[in-house]
């Protein structure tokens, strides 16, 4: 005799909003391709239940300036070309497959090189010429600077469809008035917290920003460094989204490398550490796992550095999407 | 059996008794009730009924005049029925007929009482009373003793089995019956089960009968002087307790006393008690040594400090108080300065977190009585969320913070003459606001607050997360690092300085509606209710003497529903204060509220910091819940409640 196993397949209401990034000559830009996520219509990858017609996607990250406090191991496959963004950032589409390029303009922040939005714009416009892929531009992260630079740079980099970040409560009124003007996407940025994360949306929408063209990025945390706080928000903002809230159904966006490469586990070298192994090693598998966590969280776009762990994430992603090795 | 007709009046009711029976036995068995102290025995002289027509056999008494006799008057109790008998009962004998009459804020509040077909009328009994007696002299025949022959008087007004007198009166006594010739006026107070002669006073002083009533905030005091003979309200001062200098939480002020003693903490809260009867007195014709009560209303803490008790439990797990039910004191024995003998009588507690006041609300709005499903919110430094009805009560304290109360804001102060409590914006940013008593402006109180933040938002000068919007408004400004808006400028209205609304301040009451919003939110959901369940929502609290309930609804600080639902019914602290001091079965029914009534801790709900946190935005992040929030517009600013 069998037993009769009750089907327990789960249909929502809702999907999740698409987002393209990059547009191309026919579009009004420069790229020779664009990227679409989102769109799912039930949890990560799963396929038994509904559709996620859109793959995660890898961005590798580059700076406006030498990335100078990298650790040794991440810093190594770049260091000949950290000097120039748009080299960089070449290197990382041929040959380490990056899907898009994340810009991050560090080199604006006023606690350090405090370059001007001119110099943060020329290097947009270097990373545009040098690849054909779609471009992330992340600011420095302090609220007045980033609302002086962004103005010049998305202005410079304007119909090319880019992501610019990251919005909060502190600053949504200057990009959602750019990335309209301009017609960019936004990243809207909280603090692992759901309400939070509601409410820079909503303030984005209020101020008449469509929630279509938002991404969510719920901040991230390393792994072994409250990853697992942040799963459970990013699930519950999925299974928010899934249920029919507007406010939250967007794709959302992970910071990987900067978050992985900062702890302890993942940057000290074994003399340091005796028995955790090469950290050459040691140091990718842990940016990998990392991402492989927030992918089963449902991270749409995963922002990357080393090109070992990026090899391997987009391998995983082709296996949970049902193919690859 | 051979049975009789009784019919009472005014109540035309009738039952048929055995002949022989009391007229006292045949009202009991008809159910209208006749007032009786004495319990039948003849001795009370309450039950007072006229006879109209029939036949009865009653006993003499001394207790009815000749001429009372003559038009009928007979006594209840030793009347009894020989045939049919049409009996009137005079208003002074029903017993629910004297009521006390509360002050103008409960009469304003009293329609909105959720016990609508029955209002909660107590009988005028004060806890502390003077009785004006004029004892029979002693003779050979009734050679009673001094003590005894007070008692005995006292016990034919009162209901009063046990009585007690100090050492202090007894000494004056011989000296004081005799030379006022045994006319006398004695104070008594109830003390548990027991009455105590307080004070005996030569002739007739019961005019001179005072009580005041406290609600003893962690932000305000406030004390109402009332006539206890008359039940009529005096007069009312209030203050922001001086025990804020050891810091505006109540947890701060425990710490402050575990280190340096409770000492400091209760000279404040006495100090400013004291400064409070001193300028009510000396606004009228009232003498100290006439205050003969006080009946304080306040957090568990603050009764704690109050009484000297220590209160470093209450903020220590499993959060237990010294009492939930002191006793009634000697207000001289903490420091009081009101007749030396006057009874101190605190509210009971419910818990730890949710005190005296709270049990006073829960009395004065009825919310013990009421068939319908009723939630009260009282707004103060903590806000105290009680849900329930006549079955079942719970409750529960969020902490907003002192906004509401006009401190710890820029421009802030208590709802008193000169404060804004209305403000209208209008669509072009034109400002308009109402003072109390319409006095030149000088500050803002917390529900001037509330409609200006809201009115702001409607108009689009703050954003759903609480910001001013630099540009949005000529208003808008920047001082000291911060933006804030100019409500009032210096010269417009009469103001002499600007009046300003800023950031950290719409912070602090966004941070306060909040906590009010998730903890009533998080007790609905822990007795399986919701917001659409609760048939009348009273707020409460001395913020304002109205609320504008869309402006608060916009906010997201009450739930969105039906406007007609909601009553803003003032300080019910301080109207449940009084309630009790002017009625012992008041009184009573505060213990058994406070017994009855259960405490919930918000903290051990899992998801409440998250619910605060979705509550702090305008009105909520989840905006369904509020579906008609969104169409107030900036013109539908309603009336006062």
């Amino acid at each position: 005799m069998t037993a009769e196993i009750p089907d327990v397949k789960k249909t929502w209401p809702h999907s999740i909003n698409t987002v393209t990034i990059g547009a191309t000559a026919t579009e009004g830009g420069t790229r020779t391709s664009t990227i679409t996520v989102g769109g799912e219509t039930t949890l990560p990858f799963y396929h038994f239940e509904g559709t996620m017609p859109n793959k995660p996607v890898l961005a590798m990250e580059v700076w406006d300036v030498p990335a100078e406090d990298w650790p040794e191991p991440v810093k190594k496959p770049f260091a000949d070309v950290m000097s120039d963004p748009g080299t960089w950032a070449k290197r990382c589409v041929e040959e380490h497959g990056a899907e898009l390029i994340c810009l991050r303009l560090k080199g604006c922040d006023p606690n350090g090189a405090d370059r001007t939005p001119q110099e943060a714009a020329e290097a947009a416009k270097k990373v545009l010429d040098a690849v054909g892929v779609p471009l992330i531009i992340w600011g420095c992260g302090n609220v007045d600077k980033d609302n002086e630079v962004f103005p010049v740079v998305g202005d410079a980099v304007s119909g090319e469809n880019c992501l610019l970040g990251t919005i909060s409560e502190d600053n949504y009124k200057t990009l959602t008035a750019l990335g309209t003007a301009y017609k960019h996407k936004l990243i809207a940025a909280s603090p692992v917290d759901i309400n939070l994360a509601k409410q820079v949306n909503i303030l984005a929408m209020d101020v008449g920003f469509p929630p279509e063209n938002i991404l969510i990025y719920p901040s991230t945390g390393a792994l072994g460094y409250g990853i697992e706080y942040v799963y459970t928000i990013m699930e519950r903002l999925r299974i928010a989204g899934l249920k029919g809230d507007k406010v939250v159904a967007m794709p959302m966006l992970c910071d990987i490398g900067i978050e992985a490469w900062g702890v302890k586990e993942a940057k000290a070298p074994e003399s340091e550490v005796p028995g955790w192994g090469d950290v050459n090693e040691r140091g990718p598998m842990w940016e990998a796992a990392t991402a492989y966590v927030y992918l089963l969280a449902g991270a749409d776009i995963l922002i990357m550095r080393h090109p070992d762990a990026v090899r391997i994430t987009k391998n995983t992603i082709a296996r949970l999407m049902g193919g690859g090795a | 059996m051979d049975t009789v007709r009784v019919t009472f009046h005014p109540k035309d009711t009738s039952v048929d008794v055995g002949r022989g029976a009391t007229v006292l036995e045949a009202a009991a068995s008809a159910g209208v009730t006749i007032a009786s102290i004495c319990g039948g025995d003849g001795i009370c002289g309450k039950c007072r009924v006229i006879i109209q027509s029939g036949k009865v056999d009653t006993d003499p008494t001394t207790l009815l005049t000749r001429e009372e006799i003559q038009q009928g008057y007979a006594l209840a109790c030793t009347t009894r029925l020989v045939a049919d008998t049409e009996v009137i009962v005079p208003p002074e004998s029903q017993a629910e007929g004297a009521q006390i009459l509360i002050d103008e804020d409960a009469r304003r509040f009293r329609a909105f009482f959720p016990t609508a077909e029955k209002p909660t009328f107590f009988r005028h009994d004060p806890v502390v009373q003077k009785l004006y007696l004029e004892l029979p002299p002693p003779t050979l025949e009734d050679n009673l003793a001094c003590q005894e022959r007070l008692f005995r008087e006292i016990r034919r007004r009162i209901a009063s089995p046990v009585m007690q007198m100090g050492l202090k009166v007894l000494r004056s006594l011989p000296a004081v019956n005799r030379e006022a010739e045994w006319r006398v006026t004695t104070t008594v107070g109830r003390r548990g089960g027991t009455t105590e002669v307080i004070q005996v006073e030569p002739g007739d002083r019961t005019e001179r009968s005072y009580g005041v009533a406290i609600d003893v905030g962690t932000s305000t005091v406030v004390a109402h002087l009332v006539d206890l003979s008359t039940s009529g309200m005096i007069d009312a001062e209030a203050c922001y307790n001086s025990q804020a200098v050891f810091g505006a939480e109540v947890t701060r002020r425990i710490i402050q006393a575990e280190r340096e003693g409770t000492k400091a903490l209760r000279d404040a809260v006495v100090g400013d008690i004291n400064n409070l009867i001193s300028a009510l007195v000396t606004r009228h014709p009232v003498e100290l040594h006439d205050i003969v009560t006080l009946v304080a209303a306040g957090n568990t803490t603050m009764l704690h400090f109050l009484l000297g008790l220590d209160p470093s439990h209450i903020r220590k797990s499993p959060y237990i108080p010294t009492t939930t039910v002191p006793p009634p004191v000697r207000a001289s024995e903490v420091g009081i300065k009101i007749n030396p003998r006057g009874l101190l009588y605190v509210m009971p507690s419910i818990g730890s977190w949710v005190g005296g006041d709270v049990t006073a609300g829960i009395l004065a709005t009825g919310l013990y009585k009421s068939n319908q499903l009723t939630m009260l919110i009282d707004i103060g430094t903590n806000a105290e969320i009680v849900l329930g009805n006549r079955d079942w009560i719970m409750s529960c304290a969020a902490s907003a913070g002192p906004a509401f109360e006009g401190s710890g804001v820029k421009c802030g102060m208590r709802a008193s003459r000169g404060a804004i409590e209305r403000v209208t914006v209008d669509s072009d940013g034109r400002v308009d606001v109402r003072t109390i008593g319409d006095a030149l402006p000088e500050g803002i109180c917390g529900s001037g607050l509330i409609d200006a933040i809201a009115g702001l938002y409607q108009v689009g000068i703050l954003d759903r997360s609480g910001s001013l919007l630099p540009d949005s408004s000529p208003r808008v400004r920047e001082s000291e690092g911060q933006l804030e808006f100019v409500l009032v400028a210096e010269g417009e209205n009469g103001a002499t300085r600007d009046i300003v609304i800023a950031q950290p301040d719409i912070e602090n009451l966004l941070r306060a509606k909040a906590a009010i919003y998730s903890g009533a939110k998080v007790l609905l959901d822990v007795m399986h209710h919701s917001f659409d369940d609760v048939e009348q929502l009273l707020v409460a609290g001395g913020f304002g003497n109205y609320l504008d309930r869309a402006k608060a609804m916009t906010l997201g600080m009450i739930p969105d529903i039906p406007l007609e639902r909601i009553r803003f019914v003032g300080n019910t602290a301080l109207i449940g204060a009084k309630m009790a001091m002017l009625s012992t079965d008041a009184f009573q029914a505060s213990l058994t509220i406070a017994h009855g009534a259960t405490y919930y801790d918000l903290i051990t709900y899992p998801h409440y910091y998250e619910e605060f946190m979705s509550a702090k935005f305008i009105p909520h992040t989840h905006m369904d819940l509020f579906p008609t929030a969104a169409t107030f517009g900036t013109a539908h600013g309603e009336g006062g409640s």
